[in-house]
């Protein structure tokens, strides 16, 4: 089968500086050609690191990243036809705007007129034209970052990289300027590869979500995937939107498993086909917020619903507009988090020190591989 | 839990000594330690500038003029003695000596402070012996030096002059200074530029040529004008090396062993217009090239 | 760090040594054989090695009052050149608001350093002497009855010319201290209620000190290595150690010159060492 030539396969891929610890510890994936993938992770993760050497910029210590099927490692970035957007822009601060979006042309020789005449029409396409004239200190932040993108893109590369691109814009800017890559990379059908710590802002964008940590792959999958099917505790923790329960497994039946909450009354959770898991085990479980309903302490469950609950206080609550974010301490100091759709909370609102009942129903919750 | 913080730490009340001394903001006006400073910096500029325009003041004097207040008459007579008469010195000849040897030293020092600062960006062997020499000759007595050049010369069999050994003893004085500014303009240089260029696909000659000079081009001007202003003015070093012919401030030292007329406030006061020009020529290329780019404030 | 790059380091680095190896480490060695010399009377060398010329150094009581009388000098500049250099960047870099403004002062306060040094010091001539300015302007105000006679060819005239000269190395590693200081610290001290002395003393002195300490390595080192300065300013009245060594050059009594020299350099080395020990010269220059 042939594979695109934008697709990239990193294999068996370690980078040490130190030769003490490992940035990135043995990555392997494969980014289909014309996706746009993000690598989401915290600060030191590793994902910079990635970005880096798929550019060419950085060399691996061991392993083969592999762009449209042929072994890159060793060359230089130029000749991989790759093309990489810096977090700070780095635009060349003495060139105008043409200038900058023309220099990757006139290093390789074009006339002034031709590579001029090229410059005019990517301005065109990222709506600058008007600024063609003005020097980067002039333009502001998102402006510049569409010159920048301009620039890596007149070379027509078959892989875009980019390195934290959103992070120096305000927020409001910076949910703006998402659809604007978006359709950036679909109008010049290539392969985007998104470096990012922001899990929202991931989770928009990718067709590929690559959740890293300690400079391992974690999980990488569909946003949605990712989002709500984590596979461990560490990605329900980072995308947020989970909540997540450590126990015991007290009884263990059919389907189901008991585990032994802090709260006392046991908890029930489907089994993940396939997944032994015995009594006296230690699980990890998880519950999306937005499953989670509240109601009273003494509320008593419809005798067709099968819930399970964890009876809990109210420590905090957040407004966050459509939806209201309500803390709870379910024991032992767990973070346990509520999100109540907004209407639904001011009808029944609960104040900070009542005593509710979380509750959802049982098969909103999943088991997550259990880490040591 | 905010009442057990509070319980356990007892912050002591502020004293009356302390909050009579607290600065507090006001209404917009300036401090009386402001005033006190600006005084202070008013006369220190004052006492910068005052005394050489006074000789500049008094070269103007006509051929009665003294040493000394007051002035006598207004005239170029003296600017006009100093090129026309015959003396045991050679203004003009010094003169000329110093400006080519200024340029030529001019030249050097940039290239080669541009190539040294460019090679400390990364450590190297030995490159902390590197620097300390480079200290070492910034700060060494400049007439120790010279005569160890004419000793070298002497050893040689080799004769010195200004346009060989002059150089390099003036090098020695320049490009320390020249090195440290581009230390300093270097290190706010972002390797992101580099970084940018290499990805677009130039090679390092062109980076360097397109991005890294054009980036650097103040920090070099100011290079080229320490280079400029410190040859032209260097005596110490060139004391034992210049040979025979002299540069204009050996020619100044000269006259100002026996100073006998306004002759030399004539010749410093020429000198110090030409120092001037270069200044205005290298801080307005400096200017004009930031306020282009719209940096608030200058990198170097 | 690879080898290629150790390579490239030393081959753009190799200009300045072609520089620095003839004209500062040859010289220093040369004048350091010489001291071992003899003099044939003529201006040559005789290679017959002798500590002759060190005994002579070290057992005559010329070289200790020309230290002594140098060493004062030094000690006198440093401490004004320090006093003047430091109020004036503080003024520059605390006071001044607008940045623009600040460089430009600072830049006013440069130039003078770009032109001819010994211009600059015979200037001071018209102004001190007897029949100089400030004599005439505080005999015509009443304030003297006769010209001051201390004001030029003395002690005094030197000091002024030196500290006129110097203070700039002052202002400009200690204005580069200082306005590296991050601002909000002062505020955070404010806030907390730090009196002036408190700031001055807690803040800005401790973040001074290497820019104070590199000013005083630049003053130290040329008010012990100058020889024109005193010899005009003092009309001859003062000398110092390397004005003997020029004297002795002009004779051309070349091995005790270059002995002279040698103690000298081991002196100002001494010194700048011990200034050394305070700030670390290297990060605080490449920073």
């Amino acid at each position: 089968m042939a594979v695109g030539a934008g697709s990239i396969e990193l294999a068996g891929l370690v980078k040490s500086f130190d030769g003490f610890v490992n940035a990135v510890d043995g990555v392997n994936i494969t980014i289909p050609d014309k996706a746009y993938c993000c690598l989401l992770g915290p600060s030191g993760c590793g994902k910079t690191t990635i970005l880096r050497m798929i550019a060419g910029h950085d060399d691996p210590t061991a392993g083969e990243i592999l762009i449209g099927g042929e072994n890159v490692v060793g060359l230089a970035p130029v000749a991989r036809r790759t093309a990489m957007m810096f977090q700070s822009y780095a635009l060349f601060p003495h060139l105008n705007v043409r200038d900058n979006i023309a220099f990757s042309l006139r290093v390789r020789g074009m006339s002034k007129a031709a590579r001029h005449k090229a410059a005019d029409a990517m301005m065109e396409k990222v709506r600058l034209s008007e600024f063609a004239d003005r020097l980067p200190a002039q333009l502001s932040g998102g402006q510049q970052q569409r010159v920048a993108l301009a620039r890596a893109a007149i070379t027509e590369p078959r892989v875009l990289l980019l390195d934290e691109p959103l992070s120096a814009l305000d927020e409001f800017l910076r949910i703006q300027m998402r659809q604007e890559l978006r359709s950036m990379q679909r109008d010049l059908g290539i392969t985007f590869v998104h470096v990012t710590h922001t899990q929202l802002e991931a989770i928009a964008l990718a067709d590929l979500v690559v959740v890293m940590e300690k400079g391992k792959i974690r999980q990488a999958g569909a946003a949605r995937e990712v989002y709500a099917s984590p596979k461990d505790r560490y990605v329900a923790e980072f995308l947020g939107g989970q909540n997540v329960l450590t126990g015991q497994v007290r009884t263990v039946n059919g389907h189901h498993a008991v585990v032994a909450a802090p709260t006392g009354t046991g908890i029930t959770v489907p089994l993940t086909p396939g997944v032994r898991v015995d009594v006296g085990d230690p699980i990890t479980i998880a519950v999306r917020r937005d499953d989670v309903e509240i109601v009273g302490p003494g509320h008593a469950p419809d005798a067709g619903e099968k819930t399970a609950s964890v009876s809990s206080r109210v420590t905090a609550i957040e407004y966050q507009g459509y939806f209201v974010k309500v803390m709870l301490d379910a024991g032992n100091n767990a973070d346990f988090v509520v999100y109540v759709s907004e209407r639904k909370f001011f009808t029944n609102p609960v104040n900070v020190g009542d005593a509710v009942l979380a509750t959802w129903p049982v098969d909103h919750a999943r088991i997550l591989a259990h880490d040591h | 839990m905010n009442a057990a913080v509070r319980g356990a730490v007892a912050v002591p009340p502020v004293s009356k000594a302390v909050a009579a001394h607290a600065i507090a903001p006001r209404a917009g006006g300036r401090p009386w330690t402001f005033y006190v400073l600006s005084t202070v910096f008013v006369f220190y500029v004052l006492a910068l500038y005052g005394p050489m325009i006074c000789i500049y003041v008094l070269s103007f004097q006509d051929v009665r003029g003294g040493l000394v207040f007051p002035m006598r008459g207004l005239s170029l007579h003296w600017f006009v003695d100093l090129f026309t008469q015959v003396r045991t010195g050679d203004v003009k000849g010094s003169f000329e000596r110093s400006i080519k040897l200024a340029a030529i030293v001019t030249v050097a020092t940039v290239i080669m402070s541009f190539l040294a600062g460019w090679a400390f960006r990364r450590r190297f062997v030995g490159d902390g012996v590197v620097f300390y020499l480079m200290i070492g000759s910034l700060v060494a007595p400049g007439l120790v030096l010279s005569i160890g050049v004419g000793l070298v010369l002497h050893f040689i069999g080799v004769e010195g002059a200004w346009y060989t050994s002059a150089i390099g003893a003036q090098l020695s004085w320049t490009l320390p200074f020249g090195v440290l500014v581009m230390f300093a303009v270097m290190s706010r240089f972002d390797r992101a530029w580099e970084e940018a260029a290499y990805d677009l696909g130039a090679t390092r000659w062109q980076t360097i040529r397109l991005v890294v000079i054009p980036i650097l081009a103040p920090g070099l001007v100011a290079v080229a004008l320490f280079g400029f202003t410190l040859s032209y003015d260097e005596f110490a070093r060139t004391l034992q090396t210049a040979g025979s012919l002299n540069t204009l401030p050996l020619e100044i030292w000269t006259m100002t062993l026996n100073i006998t007329s306004p002759s030399l406030y004539a010749l410093g006061t020429v000198t110090t217009i030409i120092s001037f020009v270069i200044i205005a020529i290298c801080l307005g290329a400096i200017a004009s090239i930031q306020k282009r780019r719209a940096v608030r404030v200058p990198a170097i | 760090m690879g080898g290629r790059g150790q390579i490239l380091g030393w081959l753009y680095v190799s200009p300045l040594m072609l520089v620095l190896i003839p004209f500062f480490v040859a010289p220093i060695l040369v004048v350091l054989a010489a001291s071992f010399f003899q003099s044939d009377g003529f201006g040559g060398l005789i290679a017959d090695p002798t500590l002759q010329n060190y005994a002579d150094i070290f057992s005559s009581k010329l070289t200790l009052n020309l230290y002594t009388e140098t060493i004062e000098f030094t000690i006198l500049t440093w401490l004004f050149s320090l006093i003047i250099g430091f109020w004036v960047a503080y003024f520059l870099v605390f006071h001044i608001r607008n940045p623009l403004l600040a460089i430009g002062l600072f830049l006013l306060c440069t130039v003078p350093f770009w032109t001819s040094n010994i211009i600059r010091m015979i200037s001071w001539i018209p102004l001190l002497g007897k029949e100089g300015l400030i004599n005439t302007a505080l005999l015509r105000v009443g304030v003297i009855h006769e010209p001051l006679e201390f004001l030029l060819f003395s002690g005094f005239s030197v000091v002024v010319a030196y500290v006129h000269q110097l203070t700039i190395f002052m202002v400009v590693p200690i204005f580069n201290a200082m306005a590296r200081i991050d601002k909000r610290i002062v505020e955070a001290a404010l806030d907390a209620g730090a009196s002036r002395l408190d700031i001055m003393r807690m803040i800005i002195l401790p973040l001074s000190k290497n820019g104070i300490a590199l000013g005083s390595i630049f003053v130290v080192s040329i008010v012990m290595g100058d020889f024109f300065v005193i010899k005009v300013m003092s009309g001859g009245g003062s000398a110092s150690v390397v004005g003997a060594l020029y004297e002795d050059v002009g004779v051309l009594q070349y091995p005790s010159a270059a002995a002279s020299a040698v103690v000298l350099t081991i002196v100002v080395t001494l010194l700048v060492a011990l200034i050394l020990r305070t700030v670390d010269i290297r990060k605080e220059l490449t920073r």
